[in-house]
């Protein structure tokens, strides 16, 4: 009860659905099945003012009448049901909350055991000042799985799954026309893609061993297309160019049949090894036809079509030896080794057509592999049975080739390069517990790249972190705290990072009426990296500067009334502080040095219990947002809701 | 094809049937379930209800693989002290490995558990009990002791922090759960970045990230791919849990995160020679070229300008 009491107030973000149960812990016995139920009908509601779009992305709940959640268990008393043994069903969001679930499991034992996840998503983001505002969605994302096993007790099991993802929705993009760095043009886009994969595999059992084969496909495809909704001037009012009207299809069509087997064995009680390897290999064809008319820098009519056909190829291997050593009883190694192989490669005809005359054909290649082998040991020894030794050594060879070409045959125009990284780190660390409820992590952990593949790439870093936990009945308390400092600096450029984070959370369940839960994080990060771009056609170099000094805090308290009305009132709270100044700085690449802002949520929810199988909730949020430098972004929403919760 | 259809089955036959072979002789101190039953009817009146009364309603299991005694050791001892936790297996008395161990006599060779012994959970002495409660579940499903995230968050305050900032994926708002992306009992080696890290990311069937599993649109293969998405993962631009800039990236203007990559230094990219630094005609003096992707729109990759235009 303290437990489910201090799950209640951590979880209570967002406000609804509500946590309270309602009618018999145990349920109501039918007919050889005990069936446990409740259903929250509600009904939402906002009031936003500032930004709704912000709002949308951050949030995004809105008004009418919502099944906020609905559990339902059914169980066979003896675990010889007629059709099943047990059924549950969980539902959350339905009827038109952005973040939609439900979850579904039907069995019977020896025979079959079935599983469902349907998720779906409102997808809203409402062009952030990311590519001048005018990359924008609206789109609903629905999400399935279903798995299906047969004989789940038996020793030969048999696998079948299918999972479903779609995208779609109206938004908004950019084209360039007519010619490089002269103009952008904002185009609608209607999004439209499908994911389907089908699984079928089995597991077999044998003595000391289990092997698992998996056989999948998945196909892709998006039908996304973009148009113009009225003529253009574009982005750049200094140029002449305009877009009349425009038109792209893109359609991208693909399969990728894989497989996945899987070893694992326990040869003797000091030994156990799995192995395990994956292949897939993707091919996805593609065209693109575009068409646009419009007016080019010197004024001049221009009617361009593009169209590209091709197809890309993708084989991806995988392959994976776990051996775990049990010398003693104090003492586990633990040695993993690691093989990754990936390779893209692909072409395309490239035909461009202006005012109906050829202008330029191509059939580029390029290639890009990727070959990964890696090393690891953990060597664990209990000392005594509260303190505990633990290290690690890993050990990774990357290897990255491309190529790239204008034709298939070999030609002055193929570029060819390598690149190989080879990565050594350690880890150390001690385990202590020096009361049964306290427990007490340190560790530290070094490594040395030789050349990783980018200037922000982990080269030579350190990390060190602990961690402290006291777990009571009635008191929780973790505190964490870790430092991570890389460096990656070549001849002429220079890269630091310093990350810190601090955390601390608490929850405390003492009497029954009474619990409250608090947390308080800071992240910080500051970077330096070298920088080198051109200001009006002039080389610059210099350095960009960058802080991120984040806290976010957390307080909830649940009190409960003569077992009848519970209230829960909670108040979350994210800031960045930047690195105190007040204005935005004197240029752009000072602009972009720190976002401070702000993000507050306070919430309140009662519930009521009417009768044994109803209770009545009401909950209010708050979300406000505000940055510092700019008022454009913000908002405050007023959200809320009142429901009903019962069973029958 | 029917001959081979009839040896299918009887070859299938020995193996489907084998859990139905009758138990051995209930020896060792085993005095089955129904003796504990007097004296923890709180725990047995909803046993029904969990996932290990399946063993027990089979009615063929031995006895030290089902019922009480299959996790909890053989009770005559237990029965005849008339209890205590000295007579018997008691989890709360375990070391984490202990309990550790004792979970994996039936559930070792679970595809999701095989990487248990090397997972950071194991090596920090996280124990199964600490994340399951097998006779007080919260979640009908895994058992678990609280909903996912909260348990996640008891011991991770500071992810807990990076769902609450305004960009995250959905998790406080149940559309996502931690173990969509985590395998909370170990994961093979990342197959992106050095495969050093991050130790609990399970892959995707494909072997590949498992942001792919949602975001297929963003999975290739392109002509063009962007190495960045390929080499190193998404984190390299993308700050996965949740961020305070848009889109979760890594920093509040897009054009400081490419040009911190984009920066022409010696040693790194494809062939050593630096990634590729802005050509002159992009005058950052222009606001319009401070916006990388209104141009670059493809940045994920492209199957029709190397330079992801299209």
């Amino acid at each position: 009860m303290l437990a489910l009491l201090a799950g209640a107030v951590s979880g209570q973000v967002p406000v609804a659905p509500t946590s309270e149960t309602v009618g018999r812990t145990r349920g109501e016995d039918v007919k050889g099945y005990n069936v446990v139920h409740s259903f929250e009908l509600g009904y939402r509601f906002r009031s936003t003012g500032g930004n709704l779009g912000k709002y949308r992305s951050d949030v995004n709940y809105g008004n009418g009448i919502r099944l906020l959640a609905s559990h339902l268990t059914v169980h066979s008393k003896d675990g010889h049901g007629r059709w099943f043994d047990e059924l549950t069903l969980s539902t959350m969001g339905l009827g038109n909350d952005p973040y939609q679930s439900a979850a579904l499991r039907l069995g019977r034992n020896r025979l079959f055991r079935y599983d469902l996840l349907w998720r779906l998503n409102a997808y809203y983001n409402p062009a952030l000042p990311v590519s001048l505002g005018q990359h924008a969605m609206d789109t609903r994302r629905r999400l399935q799985d279903h798995d299906l096993t047969l004989l789940p007790q038996s020793k030969l099991r048999f696998l079948f799954g299918y999972s479903r993802n779609s995208q779609d929705g109206p938004a908004l993009s950019t084209v360039q026309q007519f010619g490089a760095h002269q103009d952008e043009f904002p185009v609608f886009a209607a999004l439209r893609r499908l994911r389907n994969e089908y699984r079928v595999g089995g597991e077999l059992s044998l003595r000391r061993m289990k092997i698992t084969l998996l056989r999948g496909w998945e196909n892709f495809r998006e039908d996304s297309r973009q148009t113009l909704a009225a003529p253009s001037p574009g982005n750049n009012p200094a140029d002449r160019l305009a877009l009349r009207s425009f038109r792209r299809e893109e359609p991208y069509h693909g399969t990728t049949p894989f497989s996945r087997g899987v070893l694992v064995s326990e040869p003797a009680p000091w030994l156990t090894l799995n192995l395990r390897g994956s292949y897939a290999i993707t091919r996805r064809d593609f065209v693109l036809d575009e068409f646009a008319t419009g007016v080019d820098r010197f004024g001049a009519d221009r009617a361009r079509q593009i169209v590209v056909f091709g197809s890309g190829r993708r084989p991806v291997a995988t392959a994976n030896l776990t051996l775990n050593l049990l010398p003693a009883e104090s003492v586990t190694i633990a040695n993993h080794t690691a093989f990754h192989h990936s390779r893209m490669e692909g072409d395309h005809v490239y035909n461009e057509t202006v005012n109906n005359a050829p202008v330029f054909t191509s059939l580029p290649f390029e290639y890009l592999g990727i070959r990964t082998l890696a090393n690891s040991t953990d060597l664990n020894y209990r000392w005594t049975p509260r303190t505990t030794f633990f290290a690690g050594y890993h050990f990774s060879q990357r290897r990255v080739r491309s190529r790239r070409q204008a034709e298939r045959t070999p030609s002055p125009d193929d570029v060819y390069g390598e690149q190989e990284n080879t990565l050594h780190s350690g880890l150390a660390g001690i385990r202590v517990r020096p009361a049964k409820p306290l427990s007490i992590h340190l560790d530290g952990e070094i490594g040395r790249a030789s050349r990783p593949f980018y200037p922000v790439s982990e080269k030579n870093y350190h990390a060190m972190s602990g961690r402290l936990a006291y777990r009571a009945r009635a008191f929780q308390f973790t505190a964490f705290s870790k430092v991570n400092y890389n460096t990656n600096s070549s001849r002429i450029t220079a890269y630091s990072s310093r990350g810190r984070t601090y955390a601390a959370a608490g929850s405390w369940t003492g009497v029954s009426w009474l619990s409250v839960d608090a947390g308080y994080t800071k992240l910080h990060l500051d970077t330096v990296s070298g920088l080198a771009y051109f200001l009006g056609g002039t080389a610059q170099s210099g350095r960009s500067l960058y802080l991120s000094s984040l806290h976010a805090g957390n307080a909830a308290a649940r009190v409960n009334f003569r077992q009848r009305v519970d209230l829960i009132a909670g108040y979350q709270l994210v800031k960045d502080v930047g690195d105190g100044r007040s204005t935005m700085g004197a240029n752009a690449f000072a602009a972009a040095q720190v976002f401070p802002l702000s993000y507050q949520s306070p919430s309140a929810r009662l519930s009521v219990r009417l009768r044994s199988k109803l209770r009545w909730n009401a909950g209010y949020q708050y979300y406000g947002y505000g940055e510092r430098f700019s008022t454009a972004q913000g908002y405050r929403a007023h959200t809320g809701f009142s429901s009903l919760l019962w069973s029958f | 094809m029917r001959a081979l259809r009839v040896f299918s089955f009887l070859a299938l036959v020995p193996f489907c049937t084998a859990a139905g072979e009758k138990p051995p002789p209930s020896q060792g101190g085993y005095v089955g379930s129904a003796a504990c039953r007097a004296c923890h009817p709180d725990v047995w009146l909803n046993f029904y209800k969990n996932p290990h009364f399946r063993s027990l309603a089979l009615g063929t299991e031995p006895a030290d693989k089902t019922g009480c005694e299959g996790c909890h050791g053989p009770g005559k001892a237990h029965v005849e002290a008339r209890g205590g936790k000295a007579t018997i297996v008691a989890f709360s008395a375990l070391q984490a490995k202990e309990i550790l161990n004792r979970c994996l006599e039936c559930h070792s060779r679970d595809l999701g558990r095989a990487q248990i012994r090397r997972s950071s959970h194991s090596l920090a002495d996280v124990a199964c009990t600490s994340c399951h409660s097998i006779h007080k579940p919260a979640t009908p499903q895994h058992l678990l002791a609280r909903k996912q995230a909260d348990l996640c968050y008891s011991c991770h305050p500071q992810i807990k922090a990076q769902f609450s900032m305004p960009f995250k994926h959905r998790v406080n708002e149940g559309f996502m759960r931690c173990a969509d992306c985590h395998n909370p009992h170990g994961a093979p080696a990342a197959a992106w970045r050095m495969s050093q890290r991050p130790r609990m990311v399970e892959t995707a069937p494909q072997g590949e990230q498992p942001c792919l599993k949602c975001h297929a649109d963003k999975r290739g293969p392109f002509v063009f791919e962007h190495p960045a998405v390929r080499v190193d993962g998404c984190e390299t631009c993308h700050q996965p849990h949740g961020s305070a800039n848009a889109r979760l990236l890594r920093r509040p203007a897009a054009f400081t995160l490419c040009l911190e990559c984009h920066n022409g230094a010696g040693g790194f990219g494809r062939r050593g020679e630096g990634i590729p630094a802005l050509s002159p005609v992009h005058n950052l003096a222009d606001a319009r070229y401070r916006n990388c992707t209104s141009c670059h729109v493809r940045l994920h990759g492209s199957n029709a300008d190397p330079l992801f235009l299209r």
